[in-house]
């Protein structure tokens, strides 16, 4: 597991990431979630000892990073699969690296029998596309067989069927009992692929939970109501204090379950022609998260 | 440490611009020997005629023994190879350790290899245009050998440079023009104010006389020189190594 404690990463005067704590399990895909530019990848680089942190540390499963003699065999990092000269063979490439942590050439092999890459293994890794980069990058990723896996963006520019892909693959290296932590800007995706949920404005944790409590706590629910006594009902309602948007044919009540909206309508004989909930976006839900974060940054940074 | 360097090893190799690179180092010399020898006038040839040509064309030789220098730490960051290599091995002192032992033998096998193929070649032929033995004169041998460490210091000062600038193009010119601009440049002014040798304080241009087989008067000798380069190459290497250690990659 991974266990990041306190992480600071300034550049100059700017603060990249800001005192971040959080904790990534063995068993199931952690997603990292925050708006472009709110530190995922600089967290990552800090992580894995890249990039020097001002305070704070990371731990993988007690150690850190830079304490490992043969670090492929521990952790599978994957910041961007850009990362590869264009002028070597995808066999060459996963080579050198297998070679470094004392790895034989047939593991290469394997891998690259893995990802689906055997046979353009000899092919220059310049005439690969975004997707096939990927796959070399998640061979990388497997060579030294890690207990813990790190993917920044991994879906990024990839078709769907790319995507799919990495999706399956994810799930299946946590079922394996791996760490997993994976970057993304988009909730959508993360929705998908993650059970657990880091999410960070600003380089500062907002919190981490799973997926359904984060959905349930911050997407915003509403009851649609349509009917020939719309009057009455939004009378009675905003008397009993309740929110109400009403336009021409409906009312959004806000704040309440559909049950007492139903209920409501039955005491004062009120017709129903429809009683719906709704439920905004996933991506509304991040963004309104994110959006405060943004906010409480600005005021603290004015109070200073 | 012997992984990493079997890593960079691999890394080395499998690059074609970097094999390009070697190979015309290997070949210029070469061929600028081999058709010299085959074509000028019997009469001019003496006993030190081949090895002068193989010494003096080993400048050149040296000088893109450090342009593979600069590539092979370069392209690591033009390449974002770099961030792999030291996830890969964190410890960034090794890193820099096993590129250095990498570097220094490509340089002392591609100036080895130049000095073996030239004078054995270039013996034939001038056997064959009946010009009798010995071909290389009698300080050459030592002047080889300072030929083939130059190679290897090379190499190392091209690695350093270009890990201190991180870009191709600027460690090639600094290396490029250290010798043939900088150093010809600073050497001509502080000849006009001093009356002393102030040339031989010159690092590239010290280090390249100790690869003559009659070395030019008023230096430091073969090995004085040799070994004030390698002060320079060492405190260009220091320099370049704590950098690495200290930046983000």
């Amino acid at each position: 597991m991974i266990t990041v404690d306190g992480l600071t990463k300034r550049y100059g005067s700017t603060v990249a990431v800001d005192n971040l704590s959080f904790s990534v399990e063995p068993g199931v895909v952690t997603g990292f979630l925050g708006p472009n530019g709110s530190g995922k990848s600089t967290t990552m680089r800090c992580m894995i000892g890249l990039d020097r942190m001002q305070a704070g540390r990371a731990l993988f499963d007690g150690k850190p990073y830079s304490s490992l003699r043969n670090p492929l065999h521990e952790v599978g990092a994957l910041l961007d699969a850009g990362n590869a000269h264009s002028g070597r063979t995808a066999r060459n490439h996963l080579r050198w690296m297998a070679a470094s942590n004392g790895l034989p050439a047939k593991r290469v092999d394997e891998v690259l029998d893995i990802v689906g890459l055997q046979q353009v293994a000899k092919k220059r890794v310049g005439q690969f596309s975004l997707g096939m980069k990927q796959r070399l990058g998640i061979a990388s990723v497997l060579l030294g067989d890690p207990r813990v896996v790190i993917l920044d963006e991994p879906a990024n520019g990839l078709d769907p069927e790319g995507i799919r892909w990495i999706r399956e693959m994810l799930k299946h290296l946590a079922s394996q009992g791996r760490a997993v932590l994976v970057s993304s800007h988009l909730l959508s995706e993360m929705a998908l692929i993650a059970d657990e949920l880091v999410v960070i404005g600003k380089g500062r944790l907002i919190e981490q939970c799973t997926v359904d409590q984060f959905i349930s706590r911050h997407a915003r629910k509403w009851v649609v109501v349509r009917s020939p006594q719309l009057g009455t009902l939004v009378d009675v309602a905003r008397a009993k204090g309740m929110q109400v948007a009403t336009n021409e044919t409906t009312a959004e009540f806000h704040g309440v379950e559909s049950e007492i909206i139903g209920e409501l309508a039955a005491a004062n004989g009120v017709v129903l022609h429809e009683l719906s909930t709704q439920t905004g976006s996933l991506e509304d839900a991040f963004l309104e998260v994110t959006a405060t974060s943004v906010e409480y940054h600005g005021q603290s940074e004015a109070a200073k | 440490m012997i992984a990493t360097i079997r890593s960079e090893w691999i890394k080395l190799r499998s690059v074609r611009s970097n094999v390009t690179t070697t190979i015309v180092a290997v070949v210029i010399p070469l061929a600028i020997t081999l058709l010299s020898v085959t074509f000028m006038r019997t009469s001019g040839i003496g006993e030190n005629t081949l090895s002068d040509f193989v010494l003096g064309t080993g400048s050149i030789a040296v000088l893109l023994i450090g342009v593979i220098g600069v590539l092979c730490i370069t392209q690591e960051y033009s390449q974002g190879t770099i961030r792999l290599t030291l996830a890969a091995t964190p410890k960034r002192t090794r890193v820099y350790l096993a590129k250095l032992v990498v570097m220094a033998l490509v340089g002392a096998l591609v100036t080895g290899f130049i000095i073996l193929a030239s004078t054995t070649v270039g013996s034939i032929i001038l056997e064959s245009r009946d010009v009798s033995g010995p071909h290389t004169g009698p300080d050459s041998g030592a002047a080889f050998v300072a030929m083939i460490l130059m190679g290897s210091l090379v190499a190392l000062l091209g690695m350093a440079i270009g890990t201190l600038t991180r870009n191709p193009p600027s460690a090639i010119t600094t290396l490029v023009l250290w010798p043939l601009l900088v150093e010809g440049i600073v050497g001509a002014l502080l000849s006009l104010a001093f009356e002393d040798n102030v040339t031989r304080w010159m690092p590239f241009q010290t280090g390249l006389n100790s690869m003559f087989a009659e070395l030019p008067e008023g230096g430091f000798g073969r090995w004085g020189s040799l070994g004030y380069f390698a002060a320079w190459v060492l405190l260009v290497t220091v320099l370049a190594e704590r950098g690495m250690k200290r930046r983000d990659a």
